[in-house]
């Protein structure tokens, strides 16, 4: 099966470094997980699953900062449940009482070609069919652009364009010709996990394609 | 990647036993007073082991176990202290009982560290024994002891025989390294988001000091210490796995680069900015005399400089034409207890020497002979900002600013219009702004492709025939002819006009230009006039009409025209007549 693509753009991306995401830091690309989301916002149901093989950078690596005033806090767990409890209650949080500065360096004018295989979760419903339906459902949405949720790089305010494309096209952007190791990079959480635990893997571009291995081979760790 | 670097820089470090770096489950922290003992544990001495004159008294630094990052409550430091945790001392009696409970960690502390080697071990049974007798009062009327309350310092202790603290003995600090080594091996395990190992993570990050601005006590590069920084229900540390040994590394490096007095560190405008590169280089020694000022000895700043072009690749900065060893800049700036990356910025050395050389290239401008070759990257800053004051730069400018010096990007547009604001209202093109201006223009000019527009040079250019450049030199010529003719006028025409005219010519020049035929007619020398009309002629050979309006970039090179001329003016005159010394303004 040969992987579906989407081109994505933005203006600014934050693929947020779990160390550095108070005063956040973008990782230098997408993050696989962030890429995921990308494709499940096109389409997703319980019974398949994307898996996200690589990724072509098109653009050079460009960054601005940003301060700005953001909630400080989250709704506490105790309040939803009282509320649930009594039917009534106060969830709100007021952004003017409860905020802190924060800093940050996103990622600017980015675009990015994703590729990834869709997989049949066994045991779910609507897996018996087999996969072609879905191949069939996603190639048509993505087609229209539709989308269950706008696409997004990394946080919700930066909204992204995705656009079908296909791998074969020998008229398609050529990625960045330019080589750098990332380091350990976060791939994805462990959902199947109740901590959830990140896992991570080594991020490597060669001329501006970064291979994602298998979730479960050995370069993953977590 | 930024943790990860600082994570090898400590290797490094740690690997060079000159770097003076703490190992782990250690730091040097400056301890101002020593107790002195003898052998027996008698109060033999207090000492006194800060260095410098009058106020600014700095404190030696010893490497002593590792601060217990103590907030509130009571947590002891293992052999030193402030003087509530290690004489029980309380300043108002009413705080004689907290005292008692700090002291009584203290000595709990020691024992549960040392209580099997204070038989074998001189410091620790003099120390032992120095506790047991729990008598201070020699201390506290020692007269000394008013400095150390008044310095609110740490103390430690000392053999009288030894020249040492207790605390920097090898066999003590094998210890300390085995109880921490302990410690580790007990707690449960997940894999480092730094090395990739599993290892015991750490839930608080040791804090940072000495970036400018920041609290006294200390900064965090990692920390959540707010509900919405936090994730999937995650507390602290927990948010990003960072293994205990690689959180020490990474902040014990990071201090190092910080520390007061680095090499290794530069103030530029309201962030702070570390660099080092990933093996020892003399480029990390370079860098410090290319942008830091050194008033005491400024040929250390030209000689650096020189040392940049004289053939970089050979001679005292011997770097090779292809070092691909990696070079880090990290700017940093903090946000009220926690610090954000300003800049990161990972280039290699040769790479490096390459951009330091364009950006010294390109603000290089001529000058008076009073000013200085050498130009601080605060002092371009600083030329953009009201009064000069870096207060007013505004906050990011100066980290887009050094980003565009460490990757050779084009100079952030902000800089030049901010400069042509200031050179508007102040109706003066100082040497400072000049270079700035210049620096802007020529890359942006390179930043274009298929750019034909002439770069800007060092000195006048005679032969540039942009419409800016020579509307600003005109303008100069203009001013000189009025100077000469109205010696000792207070308002020149650039008082008055240069604003308009170096923004919409049309409107200045056609008032101008009449009024230079009466300043002309005014002069009593003819030679000098036939002289000023010559280079009128000269330069309006390249105007054929006086533009309505100048673009930016033009606007920038009609300063810097202006400068050139006006810098030229200057530099013949004082050929012509040496004897008669001529201010030189700039």
């Amino acid at each position: 099966m040969k992987p579906f693509c989407l081109t994505v753009t933005g203006d600014y991306a934050c693929f947020t470094r779990p160390e550095l995401k108070t005063e956040r830091l973008s990782y230098d690309v997408i993050t696989p997980s962030a890429a995921r989301a990308i494709f499940e916002a096109v389409f997703w149901k319980p019974s398949i699953r994307w898996r996200i093989q690589k990724i072509d950078v098109l653009r050079p690596i460009r960054w601005i900062s940003v301060r700005r005033n953001e909630v400080a806090s989250v709704v506490p767990y105790g309040n939803v449940k009282s509320a649930m409890k009594s039917g009534t209650g106060t969830l709100g949080i007021y952004i003017e009482e409860d905020r802190q500065q924060r800093a940050g360096r996103f990622l600017r004018d980015v675009a990015y070609r994703l590729y990834a295989t869709l997989e049949v979760v066994p045991g779910q419903p609507g897996a018996e069919d087999g996969p072609g339906k879905y191949y069939a459902m996603f190639e048509r949405r993505a087609k229209q652009g539709q989308t269950f949720n706008q696409p997004y790089l990394g946080c919700r305010e930066f909204s992204a364009c995705v656009a079908w494309a296909d791998p074969d096209d020998p008229a398609q952007e050529a990625p960045i010709s330019e080589s750098r190791d990332f380091g350990l990079m976060l791939y994805d959480m462990d959902f199947s996990h109740p901590q959830r635990p990140p896992r991570f893997f080594n991020a490597q571009m060669v001329q501006g394609v970064i291979k994602v291995p298998a979730w479960e081979s050995e370069e993953v760790r977590g | 990647m930024i943790l990860h670097a600082l994570y090898e820089y400590y290797q490094r470090l740690a690997a060079d036993p000159e770097s003076g770096i703490a190992p782990e489950g250690f730091e040097r922290k400056e301890i101002p007073f020593l107790i002195l003992l003898d052998a027996e544990g008698n109060f033999r001495d207090l000492q006194d082991v800060r260095e410098g004159i009058g106020r600014n008294l700095r404190a030696k630094r010893y490497l002593v176990p590792k601060d217990c990052g103590r907030t509130s409550g009571v947590r002891a430091n293992l052999l030193w202290d402030n003087p509530k945790y290690v004489l029980a001392y309380a300043e108002k009696p009413s705080d004689q009982e907290k005292a008692n409970l700090c002291h009584r960690a203290f000595l709990a502390r020691f024992e549960e560290c040392f209580s099997d080697m204070r038989q074998t071990h001189t410091g620790l049974g003099a120390l032992g024994r120095f506790l047991e007798k729990q008598s201070f009062d020699a201390i506290l009327s020692h007269p000394l002891w008013r400095e150390v309350v008044k310095s609110k310092g740490n103390l430690t202790f000392q053999l009288d025989s030894d020249y040492r603290p207790i605390a920097e003995d090898a066999a003590i600090q094998a210890r300390v390294r085995e109880k921490t080594q302990d410690l580790s091996e007990k707690s449960e395990r997940s894999i480092c988001l730094i090395s990739g190992k599993p290892a015991p993570l750490a839930l608080l990050h040791p804090a940072i000091k000495g970036v400018a601005g920041g609290q006294i006590s200390g900064c965090f590069i990692v920390s959540f210490n707010f509900a919405a920084a936090r994730s999937y229900g995650k507390e602290s540390g927990d948010n990003a796995p960072v293994s205990q040994s690689v959180a020490f590394a990474y902040t014990t490096a990071l201090n190092y680069l910080l520390q007061k007095g680095s090499r290794h560190k530069l103030q530029v405008a309201d962030m702070t900015m570390v660099f080092w590169a990933e093996k020892q280089e003399p480029i990390e020694d370079f860098l410090f005399d290319l942008f830091v000022e050194n008033k005491d000895d400024p040929t250390r700043n030209s000689e650096a400089i020189r040392a940049l072009y004289s053939s970089p690749w050979r001679g005292s900065l011997s770097v090779d034409e292809d070092d691909a060893t990696r070079f880090y800049v990290l700017g940093l700036a903090p946000n009220a207890s926690r610090i954000s990356i300003r800049f990161w910025e990972v280039t290699t050395v040769s790479g490096l020497v390459e951009r330091l050389k364009e950006h010294f290239n390109d603000i290089k401008i001529c000058h008076g002979p009073k000013m200085s070759d050498f130009l601080p990257l605060n002092s371009l800053i600083r030329s953009v900002a009201v009064q000069g004051k870096l207060d007013h730069v505004a906050p990011n400018h100066a980290a887009d600013m050094t980003r565009a010096v460490f990757s050779g990007a084009p100079y952030p547009l902000v800089f030049l219009q901010e400069a042509l604001t200031r050179t508007r209202a102040e109706q003066d093109v100082p040497y400072w702004r000049a270079a700035l201006i210049k620096a802007c223009v020529n890359r942006f000019i390179r930043s274009e492709a298929h750019s034909t527009e002439k770069e800007l040079t060092v000195s006048l250019d005679e032969t540039n025939d942009n419409i800016g450049y020579c509307l600003g030199r005109l303008f100069a010529v203009l001013e000189k002819i009025q100077e000469e003719s109205h010696p000792g006028i207070n308002a020149t025409i650039r008082d008055r006009y240069y604003g308009s005219a170096s923004s919409t010519p049309v409107v200045a020049f056609s008032p101008l230009m009449r009024m230079k035929n009466h300043h002309l007619a005014k002069l009593e020398n003819r030679g000098r006039v036939v002289n000023f009309e010559r280079l009128l002629a000269r330069i309006m050979e390249y105007i054929s009409d006086f533009p309505s309006t100048l673009s930016l970039h033009d606007q920038g090179r009609f300063a810097i025209g202006y400068y050139h001329q006006r810098q030229a003016f200057f530099s013949k005159s004082s050929e012509a007549s040496q004897s008669q010394a001529e201010p030189v303004s700039v």
